[in-house]
């Protein structure tokens, strides 16, 4: 069948209409966010609120009042107007109090840039001595051409024939691996890629994840430690879980299934994932680190390092770089945090799960149309797996 | 502003860099079928869902959702109009209309008068950040308008062939001096992620279904008198009552337009905006479902202009000055092999447009033929709860 249509999901019917309808597009909308608990109106929300009982249970919209008792304190994601005593939203998501202070917990956030972040960026825009480069945060973050890998074998300053070919190193569109080096005081990030492991991308698929990225899976994953398991836990913990979120280790290598080989993951920690055939040059570089110099290895790397030409990618590989792709997907729609240990559990789910549809629909030809489509029910049985897991 | 505008429009290139460029335009176009980024085969669509019947103050209305979060509304609206009518045909169409009374008391009135005009039919369009005189929202509704007036059946013999001779436009005739006319209102809600033409062409498919217009109480050149029970309301295209299955080969059906793209070799449906990037052709196809033959009927096929026309050129790397290691070197390099503009495996290149014929009667087959994409695209859309 080309074409599935589906019935709309209506999450309450007690649900004011416009809002069932936003529930059934959002990503966000599972996750124990309870919005028609009680016909639950403005007033009697804060009502309940102030007795200090249900915080955290619905959603709440920017402009809406949190609170007008002044015994709260304001926390991220509220503001007071001066002249009164009530706390207002800033954000749409739901409550956190910690003792008597009172924030919004946004269920979707750009970026913020801190220092040390690896992030995925695609150039926007090239300068005299920089390039401006997207990293989904509010603003544009720099990568000077001071802060390159400059080819030509060693470690040198950037000279005037650099400048002038700029665009050979990145232009316009080209995806980027870097390092936040600095963060301005407006919020800005200056970037680096003076290191192998960063620079142009290339032998891959790119891939924009949703969810609050890196601000609010920080923020959760800082009420990780304090007790909570992130994901499905609480309201508040499931709304923000979604995204990639600040881990030990943000790029590693699959050896797929299927004949498909080494593929690298990079996630960014701004949401921008890259997933590519694994570069043997890189590999050699790094395992033999002890007998190559460091210079030795500028001029090892620097043969590649810029190069918008991509190698010979089996179809095989192909195949697991696209089902790789899918698993993120799938998680980020489940509301599922994006690291190394669900992205791998999904790829062993989905492998499973492949085998079992396999077995049931062996005879039917309907069985091959479509099936590395993972969507409807083989996502939802891959969450259950990974779910279990965790 | 302008980077909203790149996503939305097919003549825009969306920001991708050579590279994914080119492992997209691979992956599309390997000989034995295309991998997707997101794995579905070529002819398979993205699941969507679908509601029709929710606007109270519309004659029909629908919504339709794709899974990335794109949806449309389309809200249709009928009012009853006087018909503007030339002098002579005024006349002449009294004269005929003498005759008619004469040889059959006037109840065939309407075989006579079944020709509407396509201007009865209105469309607007309305997608965020877009003016609605802008060049995309304007050159989609006249994709869409035109495949929905000039469907015409043919003399109809049908089960619903009456009613619906002359097409949408012979339908909306009330009498000789009046019609109706129809304002379809399309608006997509959320930010256009790929051409939104899909999107756009199902959900308005949908919602005419789901149109009603009230019941004709009046007869014949009578001012027109309409019976006030909205249940007593008549569909503007009939259903069966004899269930799906029938109807489904046998109705007169709104036109649907699919957006089809080919890359190599491949034909590929429903592309997302990454597979419009790379494409060597786009093509809107409109086909609907009349009385008079068994499959489809092909309306018209528009190309649209593929963004991958404007893409970057990536650099190979023997002409990359940064991957030969100096400027001297590259120069050299440049002086003993110009480049040739050939194709380097590995490296994008722009498409330079032009199509084989091969190609086109290949998608056009996969659409048209017998349990081919556009059927199945026709008969789930009936499958959706009308009313």
């Amino acid at each position: 069948m080309a074409i599935t249509i589906l019935p709309p999901v209506v999450e309450d019917v007690d649900v004011p209409y416009s809002d069932s309808e936003d529930d059934a597009m959002s990503v966000d909308s599972d996750g124990g966010v309870d919005l028609a608990a009680g016909d639950a109106t403005r007033p009697s929300k804060r009502v309940r609120l102030v007795e200090g009982t249900n915080i955290g249970a619905g959603v709440l919209t920017p402009g809406e009042i949190v609170t007008d008792d002044p015994q709260w304190m304001r926390g991220h994601g509220t503001y007071t107007n001066p002249l009164s005593t009530s706390i207002i939203a800033t954000v749409a998501g739901t409550v956190q109090k910690t003792n008597k202070l009172l924030s919004v917990q946004p269920l979707r956030a750009r970026y913020t840039p801190e220092i040390g972040d690896l992030v995925v960026g695609r150039i926007v825009e090239v300068q005299s001595r920089r390039w401006k480069v997207d990293v989904a945060a509010p603003l544009l973050a720099q990568l000077p051409l001071s802060a390159i890998n400059l080819p030509g074998g060693i470690l040198r300053r950037r000279t005037s024939a650099d400048e002038l070919q700029i665009r050979t190193f990145f232009s316009e569109g080209d995806l980027v691996v870097a390092e936040v080096q600095s963060v301005h005081s407006d919020g800005g990030a200056s970037l680096h890629t003076r290191s192998l492991k960063y620079g142009k991308l290339r032998n891959g698929v790119f891939l924009a994840v949703t969810g609050t990225g890196g601000s609010g899976a920080s923020s959760s994953s800082v009420k990780g430690t304090s007790g909570a398991s992130a994901t499905g836990a609480g309201a508040g913990g499931a709304a923000g879980a979604g995204g990639v979120v600040r881990s030990r280790r943000q790029v590693w290598t699959i050896n797929t299934a299927n004949g498909g080989g080494d593929v690298d993951v990079i996630l960014g920690v701004n949401g921008y994932i890259w997933i590519s055939k694994h570069a043997d040059g890189a590999a050699a570089a790094s395992s033999t680190t002890e007998n190559v110099s460091i210079t030795r290895m500028e001029e090892m790397v620097s043969s590649s390092i810029y190069s918008s030409q991509n190698d010979d990618i089996p179809p095989q590989t192909r195949r697991e770089i696209a089902r790789l792709a899918q698993c993120i997907r799938v998680l980020v729609n489940g509301g599922v945090r994006v690291d190394e240990e669900t992205v791998m559990g999904a790829y062993e789910a989905s492998l499973q799960v492949d085998l079992e549809v396999g077995d049931e629909e062996d005879e039917e030809d309907r069985g091959k149309e479509g099936r590395e489509y993972l969507e409807g029910d083989k996502a939802r049985r891959i969450l259950d797996l990974v779910l279990q897991q965790l | 502003m302008t980077a909203q505008r790149q996503a939305s429009s097919a003549s825009q290139t969306p920001l991708i860099s050579p590279a994914e460029l080119s492992y997209l335009y691979t992956s599309l176009s390997l000989p034995d079928g295309p991998i997707r980024p997101d794995g579905r085969s070529p002819t398979q669509f993205r699941p969507l869902t679908a509601e029709t019947d929710i606007l109270p103050g519309t004659n029909g209305s629908a919504r339709v959702g794709f899974a990335d979060g794109t949806q449309a509304i389309v809200g249709v609206k009928a009012e009853v109009e006087k018909t503007v009518v030339a002098a002579e045909a005024l006349n002449l169409s009294q004269q005929q209309t003498q005759e008619d009374y004469a040889d059959n008391e006037g109840g065939e009135g309407q075989k006579t008068s079944s020709h509407g005009h396509g201007s009865w039919v209105q469309m607007s369009i309305e997608i965020p950040g877009f003016r609605d005189d802008d060049a995309l929202p304007v050159f989609l509704s006249e994709m869409m308008r035109e495949p929905l007036v000039e469907s015409v059946a043919g003399a109809g013999d049908g089960l619903g062939g009456d009613e619906m001779a002359g097409g949408l436009k012979g339908r909306l005739v009330i009498n000789k001096r009046w019609h109706w006319r129809l304002y379809i209102d399309v608006l997509l809600l959320s930010q256009p992620l790929s051409y939104p033409l899909p999107l756009l062409s199902l959900t308005t498919h949908l919602a005419l279904l789901s149109t009603k217009l009230p019941k004709l109480k009046s007869k014949g050149e009578e001012d027109p008198f309409f019976d006030d029970d909205w249940n007593a309301a008549e569909y503007l295209y009939p259903r069966s009552q004899s269930g799906p299955r029938l109807s489904s080969t046998k109705q007169v059906r709104p036109p649907v337009t699919l957006l089809v793209i080919s890359v190599g070799d491949n034909v590929i449906f429903d592309p997302n905006r990454e597979e419009i990037a790379v494409a060597d052709t786009v093509l809107a196809v409109s086909v609907t479902q009349d009385s008079d033959s068994d499959g489809l009927k092909l309306l018209s096929i528009r190309t649209v202009d593929p963004p991958s026309r404007l893409t970057q050129p990536g650099v190979s790397n023997s002409e990359n000055v940064a991957t030969l290691g100096s400027t001297a070197a590259a120069e050299e390099a440049a002086m003993t092999d110009p480049s040739t503009g050939e194709e380097v495996a590995g490296v994008w290149r722009p498409r330079r447009g032009g199509v084989k014929r091969r190609t086109i009667a290949k998608m056009l087959k996969l659409v048209l033929q017998k349990g081919g994409v556009g059927e199945e695209v026709l008969e789930g859309l009936e499958g959706v709860q009308v009313g």
